[in-house]
């Protein structure tokens, strides 16, 4: 089975070809990461404009470069939540106008159980139940998938995502957007214990997360040092948020997954591409005797790819869309 | 030539059928002006009206919508649902400028009348253009623009001419345009909005492309870059496309 995928919620425009949910015929990704640079994170309405250019063409090429013709396409998938809802707004409509003029049917896709998805394709073993850290610029959560369309929210941030955290300290350090990349860079050449930044503490529910605490003491530090005319040692700061973040995370997720009786355990979303998080974890798997499962880097950020792989699945559940459909800023996993 | 024609560049939102060969061209029109959010409505309404009109997609030549300027959400709607159509057999789209669709709304006015389209563009402007009938058929006088009301009143004057105003910044134009005496004649409310028969109209009239090249007129900045203009040019500097007059 053919799905052609739209995915529109943030600043990348993607539109893929996979055949039965797993085997990726080709992942067309226009980046507008250049286009947001300098305005240090991404701009709504740019990131808006800049879809509805390039989408046509770009589920053009995927057809081109997949080999295939449109009329070998049996149904069209598309994210159409959570998200900026403007840019949410051209994929959903551009797809179902798709999915109406090929007369194939269309589905709906929630973007984070993409993000979960991506892990599908990297690891063609994987199948639920498991448990998934879903982490990235808009999302943070512990999820319990037990079956390819039954998942659960076990924790999620009650605040700032994880990945927000990390843009808005490398905003603070002057680091280009996105910041990511670059904080995970810097930390591998500084010293992790250099500066002490909060934990989490979050009442109630031990699963759910905060970080707008830690968020906050990076840029007080930063703003606290600069008053006093003393520089900051961004590699040292850079290892240290990075080290926060991990045991923010990482104890959680395995405390988590031995609750559940889990031994299979997986990470998604973007900040799932920040080395400590991923050597902690991989640390963390082998000492408790755990699988680990981290897509690739390429899978990690958002592509059409993951839409059409946890497309096909909710495909086989019978999940449907009509030509009603509407895009949504926000929405339950 | 069959077109099927949208427009959802502000709150209201019609489709339209039309075939060129037919004698009154329009086979039937949808129009919704209840300000429900045309991500729902729109393609709702093309199906529905295909359906009723006994055709199918298959039987539509090419695909139009208005470009802009107006609602810049409403405008991506229409320009990626006419995109998304364009997808299976690679249709020709057209897109069209709003105020130019709008134009068509004062077809019935006399011969050397104004047609002034004004939407209002928030931020104390319209997006205006102005056009004169001849020989039946809107003319353009100006390229569409965003400006304030003075700006509008003296053109209008300089005219002197009779005008019919259409748009949803119509009755603004006209609460306006009132005090200075001008021959002023405000559209009644089935004709004062921009509809999918206009978009049609002017589509006629228009080079068609392929979908990827359809592009949304904005005729103005996002907020970010117009601060951003203004903090690193200053506001003397910015582009006199954007918000100025
Ligand atoms: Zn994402």
């Amino acid at each position: 089975m053919l799905i052609l995928s739209v995915e529109s919620t943030c600043d990348e425009t993607a539109v893929a070809i996979t055949e039965d949910g797993r085997r990726v015929l080709t992942d067309q990704i226009f980046s507008q990461a250049d286009l947001h640079a300098v305005y240090g994170g991404v701009v709504p309405e740019i990131a808006s404009r800049s879809h509805v250019e390039v989408i046509a063409q770009l589920a053009d090429r995927a057809v081109a470069v997949a080999g295939i013709t449109k009329k070998d396409i049996d149904a069209v998938a598309v994210s159409y939540a959570p998200g900026l809802i403007g840019a949410v707004l051209v994929g959903v409509n551009f797809a179902k106008s798709a999915a109406y003029s090929l007369g194939v049917p269309l589905v709906p896709v929630h973007h984070v159980r993409g993000h979960i998805a991506a892990n599908y394709i990297a690891f063609p073993d994987l199948k639920p139940p498991f448990l998934c850290l879903a982490i990235s610029g808009g999302n943070t959560m512990l999820v319990d998938v037990r079956d390819y369309t039954e998942l659960h929210v076990i924790g999620a941030t009650r605040d700032d995502a994880a990945g927000e955290c990390f843009d808005k300290t490398a905003r603070v350090l002057g680091l280009p957007y996105p910041g990511g990349k670059h904080v995970d860079a810097l930390s591998k050449q500084g010293d992790d214990k250099m500066y002490k930044l909060p934990h989490i503490k979050v009442e109630g529910n031990p699963y759910d997360m905060s970080f707008s605490g830690l968020k906050t003491a990076v840029v007080n530090l930063v703003h606290t040092s600069e008053q006093k005319g003393e520089r900051i040692n961004r590699e040292g700061l850079c290892a240290s948020f990075c080290r926060a973040m991990s045991e923010s995370l990482v104890p959680r997720t395995m405390k988590l997954a031995q609750e559940l009786g889990y031994d299979k355990i997986a990470v998604a979303g973007g900040v799932a591409a920040n080395s400590r998080i991923r050597d902690d974890f991989k640390a963390a798997a082998e000492k408790a005797g755990k699988t680990l499962y981290v897509p690739p880097l390429s899978l990690c950020g958002d592509n059409a790819a993951m839409i059409g792989c946890q497309g096909y699945y909710e495909f086989k559940a019978g999940n449907r869309a009509g030509t009603n459909l509407n895009a949504y800023a926000t929405m339950e996993l | 030539m069959r077109i099927l024609g949208f427009d959802s560049s502000a709150k209201t939102a019609s489709v339209a059928v039309f075939d060129s060969e037919a004698e009154d061209g329009l086979l039937g029109q949808y129009f919704q002006n209840c300000g429900l959010t045309h991500s729902r409505t729109l393609l709702p309404m093309a199906e529905d009206l295909l359906k009723n009109l006994g055709l199918t997609l298959g039987d539509i030549d090419l695909l139009a919508c208005s470009r802009g300027p107006g609602s810049f959400t409403g405008v991506r709607i229409g320009v990626s649902t006419v995109k998304g159509l364009a997808f299976a057999d690679s249709k020709p789209v057209c897109g069209v400028s709003t105020l130019q669709a709008m134009a068509y709304n004062g077809i019935t006015a006399h011969e050397g009348s104004v047609i002034c389209c004004a939407m209002d563009a928030r931020r104390d402007q319209f997006y205006n253009a102005l056009f004169i009938i001849r020989d039946g058929v809107p003319v353009r006088l100006c390229e569409d623009r965003a400006i304030g009301t003075q700006k509008l009143i003296d053109d209008i004057e300089n005219l002197n001419k009779p005008v019919f105003l259409v748009g949803d910044g119509a009755r603004l134009c006209y609460n306006a345009l009132n005090d200075f005496k001008l021959r002023v004649v405000l559209a009644p409310a089935p004709m004062r909005y921009q509809t999918a028969w206009g978009v049609c109209m002017a589509a006629l009239r228009e080079q068609a492309v392929p979908a990827g090249e359809l592009l949304p007129v904005y005729l103005r900045l996002s907020q970010a870059e117009r601060e951003r203009q203004e903090r690193v040019f200053g506001k003397a500097g910015s582009d006199p496309q954007t918000d100025k007059n």
